[in-house]
């Protein structure tokens, strides 16, 4: 059964991964981080896409159309991908059976990371992670 | 052109207070790599071998309220956890062993409980701190958290606050919804803390009953407080009998806001004090 230290070593398994993150996004708190963050400091970077985190997951227009809440069946928003030159970020919301606001963060090189992959991947570890 | 080589002026920032360091104390058992628990003025900090393993504070839910509440567990597996592996400190261990609770999800739970009960055993307190060497807790170990980790995370959830709304008055009073004021729609967790308010319900008290950590809920009234839909209740709030269910309790003016322009410019100044 993962822990958060083996859900972060799985997801650097991935190819083109730079670093990972398992962060809660009403505190911005980083709860564990593996390899390297976009200028050098964890931190900052899971404070930063929490704020980001947060937009989406609050507001209704990226839930979908019947409605969901953080206590209901679904998550509101699964995932969120921003991409730039060189690099991907994936986030992806962990829904748990008790109340939290936490997400996997997944940092990609383009030349080698496989959005597609990481996508669904990403979202497997994120329930294995709280399926006992 | 000329270049401006004198450096701007220092911003005004909170008070001295917020500034000062979380716990020296704290920073020389860290160094010494020492095993015991931190008595401070708002709950206590378990270490093994320098590093934080478990916190709880009063205004903070315990890990069995954050589990219980969301149903991952009833009270009864709680008991018989505490029962069986609670002697041999292994609480943790047994609750994932016996597939109770996986393990992901109770470290999860558990760090998010042992930050939020951080921040407040870290909070800036004028009583003397106590170390009792040796002592450990009943939970064991789950995911060890190096101290200077925890008290940087302390510090940044004060700013954090203090940038969504400085005055820290909604953090510990009880708290009313400001009437007359047509709500506009709020997210759905911050719409679940609105529908706690009711006139006697601190922060804490609406943690506990959505099992939810307190610094979560103090994110939240923050926000709330600058949309100026809470504000906190009147020292004379009525108490209301056990188990009787209070909306808005009515208040006088100028507690309860009716006039929006009122209402801004109380808010306005009320910021301007906290700064």
């Amino acid at each position: 059964m993962p822990g958060i230290d083996e859900c972060l070593v799985e997801a650097m398994r991935l190819p083109g991964a730079l670093g990972a993150a398992v962060v809660d996004w009403t505190s911005g708190l980083a709860l564990g981080t593996v390899g390297e963050a976009p200028g050098g400091d964890h931190e900052t970077t899971a404070a930063e896409a929490a704020e980001l985190a947060r937009l989406a997951a609050e507001h209704r227009t990226f839930a979908p159309e019947e409605g969901s809440d953080w206590s209901g069946a679904g998550l509101p928003v699964e995932d969120l991908i921003v991409s730039n030159r060189d690099t991907y970020h994936v986030l992806r919301f962990v829904r748990t059976t008790f109340d939290s606001s936490v997400f996997l963060h997944l940092w990609l090189a383009r030349t080698d990371g496989n959005l597609a992959l990481a996508r669904i991947r990403l979202g497997e570890m994120a329930g294995r992670l709280v399926l006992a | 052109m000329s270049v401006i080589t004198t450096p701007a002026p220092r911003l005004p920032v909170r008070g001295a207070q917020a500034r000062q360091a979380v716990s020296p104390m704290l920073k020389r058992l860290a160094a010494e790599r020492a095993t015991g628990v931190l008595l401070r003025e708002c709950g206590s900090l378990y270490l093994s071998e320098g590093e934080v393993v478990h916190a709880e504070s009063p205004r903070s839910p315990g890990l069995d309220v954050l589990l219980t509440t969301g149903g991952i567990l009833d009270s009864e597996g709680w008991r018989e956890a505490v029962d069986t592996a609670g002697a041999g400190l292994r609480v943790g261990r047994f609750l994932v062993d016996s597939g109770r609770v996986a393990r992901g999800a109770l470290e999860l739970c558990h760090t998010g409980a042992l930050f939020d009960a951080a921040y407040f055993v870290l909070g800036p307190s004028s009583a003397p701190a106590g170390f009792r060497y040796g002592a450990a807790h009943w939970l064991g170990p789950i995911r060890p958290v190096p101290v200077a980790t925890v008290e940087r995370e302390a510090l940044r959830r004060r700013d954090l606050l203090h940038r969504i709304w400085p005055d820290p008055a909604t953090d510990d009073a009880p708290l009313i919804r400001a009437a007359g004021l047509a709500v506009p729609p709020v997210p759905a967790r911050q719409e679940a803390v609105l529908g706690q308010v009711n006139g006697f319900r601190t922060a804490a008290d609406i943690s506990r009953s959505l099992g939810r950590p307190t610094f979560h809920t103090l994110v939240d009234i923050r926000r709330l407080a600058a949309a100026g839909l809470i504000a906190t209740a009147p020292s004379n709030a009525y108490e209301p009998a056990a188990g009787d269910e209070v909306s808005a309790p009515t208040q006088p003016w100028p507690l309860t806001v009716t006039d929006p322009d009122i209402a801004l410019l109380q808010r306005l100044r009320d910021a301007l004090e906290a700064l």
